[in-house]
């Protein structure tokens, strides 16, 4: 599974509901999939992906979507247990799982030796996970999530393909963007 | 009103209701408050650069936030404000222990603690310092319209001083 056919189908699903994206391919791949007004994009704080995506399920009733990935999650993995704390019933956190930093030259990461991101949101107290590694079992495991409480944590393995264009957009401009959209 | 009030009141007047921090012996005086007040969500962090992701997450969604953490702590933190809080213009009062002045025990928290502020300026980043509780409210109340007003994170800097001159 791709990254950005994976990122298309959750787009489709997603209706509009609010996404943030983890920084580099991630991010310019949601903005080619389909840029939105309520696509957050990151540009650095490697690792706080999920993080702004608890902070923003802690804020608003709607349901929110975090598109992390393993190499930035392995930073900071005591978000995790946060989540699980606070339990939000409405944070879906997708994980792009390629085992690897690959925009650092393809050095493998924890998860490519043994780490299972799946146990370890199960260990934190998130019941409902999903490991997938093809577009049917996303839509299906994405689908469920967007029907029950969470939280959730879908683990989605996916492969390294080549980059597409850097997206066109800015740090200030995506967050009050993104904000507008909240007011009622 | 003692000083831990102080902050709680002016946090309640610039309507910032999710507080996320990381714990601290002398913050625990304003923390506790915060925890035990209905009007606030509390959220323990594992770490302070996670504080900042929340926060910011928080206020995209439209609701006010402020962080809570020592000095130590502030080196966690740096790139998540440089790399997302400043650059995204996002006005999220961080309200920092700061260690290794006066009554300070531990040799290990000097160095952090004496160049948080240093680093902040670095930064670009507005930070005040409060020393003793005298024209406290006006401070604490201007910094958050000052926050708000710049949109961008401010620092208020809590001393040992303030809270007794010990650590704790």
């Amino acid at each position: 599974m791709l990254r950005l056919e994976a990122t298309r189908q959750i787009l489709d699903q997603a209706g509009q509901r609010p996404i943030v994206a983890n920084l580099g391919p991630t991010s310019d791949e949601l903005w080619h999939a389909g840029h939105r007004d309520r696509n957050f994009y990151t540009y650095g704080s490697m690792g706080l992906c999920s993080s702004i995506a608890l902070g923003m399920a802690l804020s608003t009733q709607e349901q929110v979507i975090s598109l992390d990935g393993d190499g930035s999650l392995l930073m900071n993995l005591g978000t995790i247990a946060t989540i699980g704390r606070e339990q939000p019933k409405n944070l879906i956190v997708v994980v792009w799982d390629n085992e690897q930093w690959a925009q650092t030259g393809h050095q493998p990461s924890h998860t490519a030796y043994g780490t299972n991101l799946d146990q370890v949101a199960r260990s934190c107290g998130i019941e409902k996970t999903a490991v997938v590694d093809d577009l049917e079992d996303l839509k299906s495991a994405f689908g469920q999530a967007l029907e029950q409480d969470g939280p959730w944590f879908i683990v989605a393995k996916i492969q390294e393909t080549e980059y597409l264009e850097v997206a066109p957009v800015e740090p200030e401009f995506t967050l009050y963007r993104f904000r507008e959209s909240f007011k009622t | 009103m003692a000083w831990a009030e102080t902050i709680v009141q002016a946090l309640k007047n610039w309507d910032t209701s999710l507080i996320a921090y990381v714990p601290d012996i002398s913050i625990h005086q304003v923390t506790s408050l915060i925890d035990a007040d209905p009007y606030f969500h509390l959220v323990s962090a594992t770490r302070e650069e996670e504080a900042i992701g929340i926060a910011v997450g928080a206020y995209a969604v439209g609701r006010n936030a402020a962080v809570f953490m020592q000095s130590s702590g502030f080196g966690n933190s740096v790139n998540a404000l440089a790399s997302l809080c400043i650059p995204a213009r996002t006005p999220i009062p961080i309200f920092i222990n700061l260690r290794g002045g006066p009554g300070e025990f531990n040799l290990a928290q000097v160095p952090m603690g004496r160049t948080t502020r240093p680093i902040m300026d670095l930064l670009g980043l507005v930070h005040f310092t409060l020393e003793d509780e005298h024209r406290m409210d006006t401070l604490v109340n201007g910094a958050l319209k000052l926050c708000h007003a710049n949109r961008q994170p401010v620092a208020i800097c809590v001393t040992q001083m303030l809270h007794g001159g010990k650590i704790a």
